[in-house]
């Protein structure tokens, strides 16, 4: 019956078209929930999975990108800023954009990559790694607008997919390690005009200034450089923060320097903040809070929840009331060595001298945390959220830090215990954080997961493979090596009746059906 | 303290594109030599003396007294500081180090080179000769000759102190080379397999063992996987040298440089 009844729920939260097999967006809906309901890819025929087509982009970038697809055509990104309009059933381009990438556009913390397109009606909106916002004719792949959205020489850059909610394009910036204020900006959809903009960092007066002494607030941080999540009924934008700035030497910025590595709640239409949830106050361990938020409906305790569920960077697995922001529960999901456990509130209970230090401070998880941008995956039939986890140490090292604009404002570096390290995907209770189950990896991975309503999870590694899971178990069903580094998310659609499933390894992107090609 | 060396990478996050602008020194350049050294020194002991041993005398990273492989001046210290080697384990420190502090650094390193390299106390020649009867070859080889089951060495005294050298000989286990995990598998039917991983990833895992065989195993068919993270296929000559021969090949390695 509770399972009835989460499944209802999660029908009401995929939209209409996803069912009808398109993917319309990064995370594949608004929840995030990166869950697809087809099911003739399923526990009992997966084993019949072959290759369909493979696409490779113009130009020596990698795919990292979740792929969209809407109206019978996927819409693909690869490195720096290229974007291609593919025919699903053959997999050739119907279109390839490029946008001009000078080697001297700074990439500061994060490789020249994209991570994919937003889309509305005829329009396919891609930020760009100089700071731009472009809206591209999505029958042509030729430019209608595009909009300046942070400077590039002072280390801004946009590599998150955009996401489009009503007439907005909802846009995040990339450049936590070069000392930007973060932001988070809308735009009108058809015109490109600025609709809002919503300082992650607040000025001198505003709420959450007093966490800033001095002007430390100007290089601040707390970049918003992955997709967020929506939900529709309360008009809430729920979108991850990046580190504060320097990243490791805290020194000059004494208190929880909000909103950094924080979730914060935005009102779609006013671009102004409802609650805020910091999981790291006063963070320096570059543990970013970006990682995708979750939205899950649930019982808990005898009652129906609103939940944002989300494994972060810092070791923790959060659930919070995602209309109040109120912490219901968190717990440890990976190795931590930093933290006693949570409060009551949520705030962490810190272990001493655990800062970096000239010396170097041995800690876990490393500065890429437990997991990073790869993303999760939630089932509402299994109620489990799947997550990349990455098991892996560092020695953090604090340094001297000055601001020089485009350069890194860090003060600080790591070395990182690698041949100790590995990764899984791992299976967490949604409904107390434990895990179910562990599926084991090399090493930490940087691809996401899908799980499917055929009962299936899959998930890549660094070494190529490309696999689906059972959902319920973790047992590996099948696999592929692609021959390259998974670095991107899976995602499914229909060509015609027949479900596809599509995922990037390394330069190139790969499509999979039952009985292959 | 466990673990040696090599199994710390330092993280290079990123490739980056754009070179270091230097500013222009305004403060008197003497004034600023002795304090810009100590500065220099303690950034060393904290970021650079991992690999480079304390005061330079090198480690897993090479010794740094005498002239420098890649630089021959300060400015190119610093870039290098800055920037990295490509291709060598020498990572960039754009990300952790300010400007001013990596010049910092670098007239420390260039106060090393400065001073020339203390001679260890072994024979080269004489060492060539007992590495070639130790039976060093068969494993290793130098310019082009010799066995392929461990690293080359054609280039190992530029890359490596001579204190790490010696420890690699005499507790091989404790310092092996990254790449050269030693794994065993256990096949759930048939022999266990253990020797070096060539490879591995979520569903194979391949082996060269020390026959030089490569075994390719699919996990699914293993009932266990161990690595052995302190192990090395390389056996301490610590009681098959004499002292005077272990200095003596020390010596020799220290001396392979490559073909530069």
């Amino acid at each position: 019956m509770k399972k009835a009844v989460a499944a209802l729920l999660a029908l009401m939260f995929v939209p209409l078209l996803a069912q009808e097999g398109q993917w319309l967006m990064y995370s594949g809906a608004y929840t995030s929930h990166r869950f697809s309901p087809l099911r003739q890819i399923s526990v009992e025929t997966v084993s019949h999975l072959g290759p369909v087509w493979v696409y490779q982009p113009p130009g020596a970038g990698s795919i990292e990108a979740t792929p969209v697809v809407a109206n019978g055509v996927m819409y693909v990104t690869a490195g720096p800023t290229i974007v291609a309009a593919l025919d699903l059933k053959s997999g050739r381009p119907l279109w390839e954009w490029t946008r001009p990438i000078s080697p001297s556009v700074l990439n500061l913390g994060f490789p020249r990559v994209n991570r994919g397109v937003a889309i509305l009606d005829n329009m396919v909106y891609v930020g760009t790694l100089d700071g731009y916002l472009v809206a591209l004719d999505a029958k042509a792949g030729i430019e209608r607008w595009s909009v300046h959205v942070g400077d590039n020489p002072t280390g801004h850059a946009i590599t998150a997919a955009p996401l489009v909610v009503d007439d907005k394009v909802i846009v995040g910036i990339s450049g936590g390690e070069a000392g930007i204020r973060g932001f988070l900006d809308a735009y009108d959809a058809k015109t490109g005009k600025p609709v809002w903009r919503f300082w992650t960092v607040p000025s001198p007066g505003e709420p959450g200034s007093e966490s800033w002494p001095g002007d430390s607030w100007v290089h601040g941080g707390g970049a918003t450089w992955l997709t967020g999540s929506y939900d529709p009924a309360l008009k809430l934008l729920y979108w991850g923060t990046g580190n504060p700035g320097p990243d490791w030497n805290g020194d000059s910025r004494k208190g929880d320097n909000l909103y950094t590595s924080s979730l914060v709640a935005i009102e779609v239409e006013t671009g102004k903040a409802r609650w805020h949830f910091q999981f790291t106050p006063h963070d320096v361990h570059d543990w970013d809070a970006n990682q995708i938020p979750v939205l899950v409906d649930t019982e808990l305790g005898g009652r129906p929840r609103s939940l944002v569920v989300t494994a972060n960077r810092n070791g923790f697995f959060y659930a919070l009331d995602r209309k109040t922001g109120e912490f219901v529960f968190g717990t440890p999901y990976a190795k931590q060595t930093w933290a006693k456990g949570l409060d009551e509130h949520g705030r962490p209970i810190e272990i001493p001298n655990m800062a970096p230090s000239e010396k170097g401070t041995l800690v876990y998880p490393s500065l890429q945390g437990s997991t990073n941008w790869s993303s999760p995956s939630y089932s509402p039939v299994t109620n489990m959220l799947y997550v990349p986890v990455r098991e892996m140490g560092s020695i953090y090292y604090k340094t001297g830090v000055e601001y020089k604009p485009g350069t890194y404002y860090t003060g600080g570096s790591e070395k990182r215990l690698d041949e100790e390290s590995w990764g899984a995907v791992r299976a967490l209770d949604v409904k107390t954080g434990k895990q179910v189950w562990d599926f084991r990896l090399p090493s930490p991975p940087w691809a996401g997961v899908m799980a499917t309503a055929g009962g299936l999870v899959f998930g890549g590694s660094n070494e190529g493979n490309f696999f689906a899971l059972d959902a319920k178990t973790g047992k590996a069903l099948w696999h592929f090596q692609t021959g390259g580094a998974i670095r991107s998310g899976p995602m499914s659609f229909l060509v015609g009746d027949k479900q596809h499933i599509a995922v990037a390894g390394g330069h190139a992107l790969f499509v999979f059906a039952l009985d292959g090609a | 303290m466990r673990r040696q060396l090599p199994v710390i990478a330092y993280v290079v996050l990123l490739v980056m594109a754009l070179s270091a602008t230097a500013t222009a020194q305004t403060r008197p350049r003497a004034a600023a030599a002795t304090s810009d050294l100590t500065a220099g020194r303690r950034i060393f002991d904290a970021q650079c003396a991992w690999c480079h041993g304390a005061g330079g005398e090198g480690g897993t990273g090479p010794n740094l007294h005498g002239r420098l492989r890649h630089a021959t001046t300060y400015n190119s210290i610093v870039d290098i500081v800055i920037n990295g080697i490509p291709g060598t384990d020498m990572p960039s420190f754009r990300l952790g180090l300010t400007e001013r502090s990596a010049r910092q650094a670098a007239t420390y390193v260039q106060s090393l080179s400065r001073a020339a390299a203390r001679p260890g106390p072994g024979n080269p020649q004489r060492g060539a000769t007992v590495y070639q009867s130790s039976g060093c070859g068969s494993c290793h080889v130098v310019a082009g000759r010799g066995g392929v089951l461990g690293p080359e060495l054609t280039s190992i005294g530029a890359r490596r102190g001579a204190r790490h050298l010696r420890e690699a000989i005499v507790k091989p286990a404790a310092s092996h080379p990254p790449g050269y995990l030693v794994v065993r598998a256990v096949p759930a039917a048939g022999a266990e397999v253990r020797g070096i991983r060539v490879n591995e990833d979520v569903f194979w895992i391949h082996i060269r063992d020390a026959s030089g065989t490569v075994h390719a195993l699919q996990k699914s068919e293993l009932s266990r996987t161990d690595r052995e993270l302190d192990a090395s296929l390389m056996p301490s000559y610590e009681s098959r040298l004499s002292a005077a021969d272990l200095d003596d090949v020390v010596a020799y390695l220290a001396s392979l440089r490559g073909a530069k």
